[in-house]
């Protein structure tokens, strides 16, 4: 039989610790998330896709979420996986931002410095055992200098001239390596938009946890540029033809 | 302060779409291969520089050798952000040894720092492969390699990561003439140890599905350090 | 300076209007007061050298430690209130081993210095009104010796923290004398061996008693052996070389 627990009214009790073997997890899943967002080198400088949808598991529960924001007037961050350690990261940057600019010292935060910033965030707080829910994408133009990273749960970086996170890593990525690599300085920002947007369909008709309404951004030396949501034009008529297993 | 009631019930049950139960697991293995082969008076090291998470390429140019000061190159293997993190800590550690004694930190003190740094993270290790490259005190091409929790070894060469269960076999061979007949033994002239480190990738970049895209080679000598950077197939 | 002594020599971190630290100049000054204790550097090593000053036949001579290892390359004499030197000593030992599991050297000899003199200061009251360990500045001095790849070295350290380097250092009660013949016989390419009887000659010079192998401590530091305090038969044959 359980022991009779008693409670003193108005005094503090610590919570009674849970038999918990094992190591301490906070955030052991996501819980709203976004899906892909893609991202490549194009001549002007840095293009970035991601769609509107914020789901909570299949249901598309937000459809009007921005997942493309610049951080201060070069860097542009694009965020996949979960919603709320997204918001998180977001107050993280905005207040880092603050600091900085209370310094009033002229000093301008670079996209190097945005990127390395985010990604000790993210390997710290993965060591920690309390990992944020995320991949992020951070793309902008350092003193003339285009530069794409990628900065994920694990902490894991890298820089890449094409970036696609979750699905469009598998959907997205092959179309941007074939029509990108090694073309990045002489893309026209027309072309780019084309790629972006035959990427950002291609996700539309396949990934189920995404949105036909996007928002596509750039950097350029001009700073960052975050479009208004617009809608793919897309062509369902194959559909009436799939049998089997698409039917 | 509040008086919370205790929470006896499960947290409520949102409708996740991944299923595991097996707990977060803090480590990712990102594939790549490194080697390094130690001569007379040189010491040559050669990592491909494909980063890889699952069968996704992340990265065709995501160096993991890297040169920690102008006589020694760490070449690593496994998780990457535990990788770069090693570096920019072994970087630290020489910076504050160069001010506190005036001088450059030599390949085994640094072999020896690197040893200490991993044993000390011995119960949440980096989980990283490395392989120490520079010359002793008398010249000589030194090779260390480690565990992850710190155990070291020098050796005359080594292979790690995705592809060392087919490089280090190719190396006993070729190197150390193992199953050569009449094979003479000792160490190699630069030449030979860098197209044997170039026809190791090449060879290991068809089989392994991890290791490509482009190769990194450092040769060091008195000198300093020699750069190359190399394509390998992008396939 | 105790003409200008006030009120400011008695904090032991108050300045004096003239920017002066009376109580670690005292210090310094309680060195003036201890055994005489010789560094010579020569191309081959470092000798060390002390005068033990026996103040009673009863007294057993081998008692008085002047000269101590800090590690197999370096080694240090001292002079003024030796106690002192314990914990100091102390810090240069470990900070020594330290270095060597950290980083399988031997740790460089001017390190050992540095390591030494960052305790000097750690006196008086901290920041916040906590005491510290010590109340009161060391009163000694060392001459440290050693071998690295830098080649023999000799370093002088004082209670102010401050550390030079010499080819040749006297302190001590005689270090005035001393240091003025050292001085003149000093030539940058001496010998160990002639080091050897310089180091006892000048000794023999300013102390009260008659040099004997019972009265002095020698110790020599070299690339080949490392450090290595003179046993008396081979005291006696230095003496007889004099």
């Amino acid at each position: 039989m359980d022991p009779i627990e008693f409670r003193l009214p108005h005094t503090i009790q610590r919570p009674k610790a849970t038999p918990n073997h094992g190591p301490r997890t906070h955030t052991t899943r996501p819980i709203v998330t976004g899906t892909s967002v893609i991202a490549f080198k194009y001549k002007d400088g840095i293009m970035m896709a991601a769609d509107c949808l914020a789901s909570y598991g299949s249901l598309a529960r937000f459809r009007n979420e921005k997942r493309l924001m610049s951080v201060g007037e070069t860097t542009l961050l694009g965020v996949s996986g979960d919603m709320s350690d997204f918001q998180h990261m977001q107050h993280t940057l905005e207040s880092l931002l603050t600091q900085e600019y209370d310094m009033d010292d002229g000093q301008k935060l670079g996209t190097k410095s945005v990127y390395k910033c985010i990604s000790n965030i993210m390997y710290n707080r993965r060591t920690k055992g309390d990992p944020l829910w995320n991949a992020y994408v951070i793309g902008g133009l350092d003193n003339g200098q285009k530069m794409l990273g990628f900065v994920d749960l694990y902490g894991t970086t890298y820089q890449s001239a094409t970036i696609a996170t979750g699905f469009g890593g598998h959907l997205a990525q092959p179309i941007l390596r074939r029509r990108v690599e090694g073309r990045e300085d002489e893309l026209s920002e027309e072309e780019a938009v084309q790629i972006l947007d035959e990427c950002m369909r291609v996700l539309f008709y396949r990934d189920a946890r995404s949105l036909n309404k996007l928002r596509r951004a750039k950097v350029t030396a001009q700073g960052v540029e975050i479009s208004e949501p617009y809608m793919l034009e897309t062509n369902w008529s194959f559909a009436e033809s799939i049998t089997g297993y698409g039917s | 302060m509040m008086d919370f009631a205790p929470m006896h019930s499960a947290p409520a049950e949102v409708p996740v779409e991944h299923h595991s139960h097996g707990g977060w697991d803090p480590y990712v293995d990102n594939g790549g291969t490194s080697l390094a082969i130690a001569g007379k008076d040189f010491v040559i090291v050669a990592s491909d520089a494909r980063q890889s998470d699952g069968y996704s390429i992340n990265s065709r140019y995501d160096p993991k050798a890297f040169t920690l000061s102008n006589q020694t190159v760490l070449a690593t293997t496994g998780y990457a952000a535990d990788a770069k993190r090693l570096v920019e800590v072994l970087e630290q550690n020489a910076q504050t040894y160069f001010h506190k004694h005036e001088k450059q930190m030599s390949a085994p003190a640094m072999a020896q720092m690197l040893s200490n740094t991993l044993y000390y993270k011995r119960f949440f290790p980096y989980y990283v492969f490395p392989i120490l490259c520079g010359l002793d005190k008398e010249g000589k091409g030194a090779v260390f390699a480690y565990d992850p929790v710190g155990n070291m070894e020098r050796v005359v060469y080594q292979a790690y990561g995705s592809a060392s269960a087919l490089v280090q076999p190719f190396l006993d061979n070729q190197v150390a003439g193992a199953n050569q007949r009449g094979h003479e033994g000792g160490l190699l002239d630069r030449e030979t140890a860098r197209k044997i480190a170039i026809d190791a990738f090449t060879g290991a970049t068809e089989r392994d599905i991890y290791t490509g895209d482009w190769l990194d080679i450092f040769v060091i000598d008195q000198t300093g350090i020699h750069r190359e950077k190399r394509e390998l197939k992008h396939d | 300076m105790f003409l200008t002594r006030s009120e400011y020599d008695r904090g032991v971190n108050t300045f004096s209007p003239e920017g002066r630290l009376f109580q670690v100049e005292y210090a310094i000054e309680a060195i003036k007061l201890g055994s005489t204790a010789i560094g010579i550097r020569t191309n081959e090593g470092v000798i060390l050298a002390v005068e033990k000053r026996v103040t009673s036949p009863l007294l057993v001579a081998d008692s008085i430690e002047k000269i101590l290892e800090i590690d197999r390359h370096v080694a240090c004499a001292m002079s003024g209130l030796t106690a002192d030197s314990r914990t100091m000593i102390e810090h240069a030992r470990v900070e020594a081993q330290n270095h060597t599991f950290a980083y399988e050297e031997p740790i460089p000899v001017e390190s050992v210095t540095q390591a030494v003199c960052d305790l000097a200061l750690r006196f008086g009251e901290g920041a916040d009104g906590q005491e510290s360990t010590m109340s009161r500045p060391f009163g000694v001095a060392l001459l440290i010796a050693g071998v690295d790849e830098r080649g023999p070295q000799l370093y002088n350290t004082d209670p102010s923290g401050t550390f030079w380097r010499y080819e040749a250092k006297a302190i001590g009660a005689g270090s005035e004398g001393a240091q003025t013949e050292l001085q003149e016989q000093y030539h940058r390419d001496i010998t160990l061996a002639d080091a050897e009887v310089l180091a006892l000659k000048v000794l023999k010079q300013v102390m009260e008693e008659k040099l004997s192998n019972t009265n002095v401590q020698l110790a020599k530091v070299t690339q080949e052996t490392g450090y290595s305090i003179y046993a008396k038969d081979e005291l006696q044959s230095v003496i007889s070389r004099m």
